[in-house]
């Protein structure tokens, strides 16, 4: 894993010599043409907790988690993350955080095995170890009877275990979970479960969008609604919101299209 | 020394999953070499029965059947990255872009070196242009010419592979750059067949060296911003 040496100090940080916020956004607005997905989120989450994402569909919650997974940039708002910009570093940002989206990321010509053996190399295993670690997570997930068949033959819930064991091959500080048990039966459930709780225990930070609510909020330190771009409400404890009106407001209205 | 290796690391990976889901993919394969074959058998009936014409005609034809193919599988190397969210996950992997172009390139100039060296014999057999003499050059210029096609056709289909209309943005945009190539990979074709009689194919040669050096560096400068969102 490549090691970082560029460390901005927290720009909002907690008392003198605390560790930065794992995640800190400054009005985060996004603009998808002439519709706002995000209008304006500041968060403040500190490391180690893990924190639910809700809100109806069209909240802005897959947007937020793709801008903090430098996916995507935002329209406006500052976001640093461990301290670091990570506007002007995206670079340093991907060796911190894992992100599990809709898509698998997972290639169908390949098997379950050899797409993990990619994924590894990619982020930053190397040598006997780059197969050893696919080998686990792809055992972690229960796809190991199937971890020498093509991906093109998975199910959509395997696809979803395969990309769930690419978040146990790299080494995040923060994990960025995009609806997890969508797709999943039972036992995929289950193992989503099991996995928000060893993140928790490790001290790993976790930001998890789910439609099921009563899952994640069970293994929630805080819970954020969204509702129309915008924080509508925060619980728990960890996760403080700043401002909750729009930062792009006129705009936004001007052309009464923001959801 | 590190960061060259662990690029040099990447970029093999990078490599190595685009020439495993390209053979394992075997109709894209088949059809791209079946397609470009086609093609040089059409450019025949097209040109009519003179032997000589079509000898003359055959170094030509050739990279224009090997331009279609590459065309063809440079798209095709990315249209695997934007099938179910590879593309984003590619960009998200914490890597040095130019290893990941090094890798798309590395595996776009191994599939048009094969694609070359199966249209090779078939335009010695299709029109009775004599290659066996010629057999080293032609490999060099084969070599050459695909290494550039490949570092032009990467960065394109980077490009593109986002556009609704790639398929004709992707020729639309690249085939005005390969120019230049294209032209040089006929002449020095035609010299090596010929024996190189006026002693022109070094120079053609040295000019598709400079153009794979030039277009290297600049899709590697220009990659990542195209990865971006």
């Amino acid at each position: 894993m490549p090691q970082t040496t560029i460390y901005v100090a927290p720009r909002l940080g907690g008392a003198h010599g605390s560790p930065p916020p794992a995640v800190d956004t400054d009005g985060l607005a996004r603009l998808f043409g002439r519709s706002a997905a995000l209008a304006g989120v500041s968060l403040r989450i500190e490391a180690g907790r893990t924190v639910a994402l809700l809100g109806p569909n069209g909240a802005g919650k897959t947007t937020l988690l793709r801008i903090l997974a430098t996916a995507i940039r935002p329209s406006f708002g500052g976001l640093f993350i461990d301290g670091v910009d990570a506007l002007r570093h995206p670079e340093i940002i991907r060796t911190r955080v894992a992100y599990l989206s809709h898509a698998s990321g997972m290639y169908d010509d390949l098997t379950a095995f050899e797409n993990l053996r990619f994924a590894a190399t990619m982020l930053g295993w190397s040598g006997a170890e780059v197969a050893t670690v696919a080998e686990r997570a792809i055992a972690e997930v229960g796809l190991a009877p199937v971890a020498d068949d093509r991906v093109g033959s998975f199910s959509a819930g395997m696809r979803k275990r395969l990309a769930l064991a690419r978040l146990l091959v790299a080494r995040p500080s923060l994990v960025l979970l995009d609806e997890p048990h969508a797709a999943l039966d039972e036992d995929g459930m289950a193992l989503v479960d099991r996995l928000l709780g060893l993140w928790h225990e490790f001290g790993i930070t976790v930001v998890v969008a789910s439609h099921q609510a009563d899952r994640v909020v069970r293994a929630a330190d805080a819970t954020v609604r969204l509702h129309g771009g915008l924080v509508a409400e925060v619980s728990g404890s960890g996760v403080r919101a700043g401002a909750l009106a729009p930062v792009i407001p006129s705009y936004a209205t001007s052309l009464g299209t923001s959801r | 020394m590190n960061a060259l290796r662990r690029n040099a690391t990447i970029a093999l990976a990078i490599a190595r999953k685009d020439a495993l889901a390209e053979l394992r993919g075997r109709q894209a394969v088949g059809s791209t070499i079946f397609f470009a074959a086609l093609v040089l058998l059409l450019f025949g009936f097209a040109l009519g029965p003179d032997s000589r014409r079509l000898a003359e005609a055959a170094p030509g034809l050739l990279w224009l059947a090997i331009v279609f193919g590459g065309l063809l599988t440079v798209a095709r190397l990315h249209q695997l990255e934007a099938d179910d969210g590879a593309l984003e996950q590619l960009a998200l992997y914490p890597v040095d872009r130019r290893a990941v172009y090094a890798g798309k390139a590395l595996a776009g100039a191994g599939a048009m070196l094969l694609l070359g060296g199966l249209l090779l014999p078939v335009v010695a057999i299709l029109y009775g242009v004599p290659l066996g003499a010629a057999w080293l050059p032609l490999v060099v210029t084969v070599i050459l010419g695909s290494l550039g096609f490949a570092a032009v056709g990467t960065a394109y289909a980077g490009l593109t592979v986002r556009m609704r209309a790639r398929e004709v943005m992707l020729p639309l945009l690249m085939l005005p750059i390969v120019a230049p190539l294209l032209l040089a990979a006929v002449k020095a074709t035609v010299a090596a067949v010929a024996g190189d009689p006026f002693g022109e194919l070094g120079a053609w040669l040295q000019l598709l060296a400079g153009f794979d050096i030039v277009m290297l560096i600049a899709g590697a400068a220009t990659y990542g911003f195209l990865l971006e969102d």
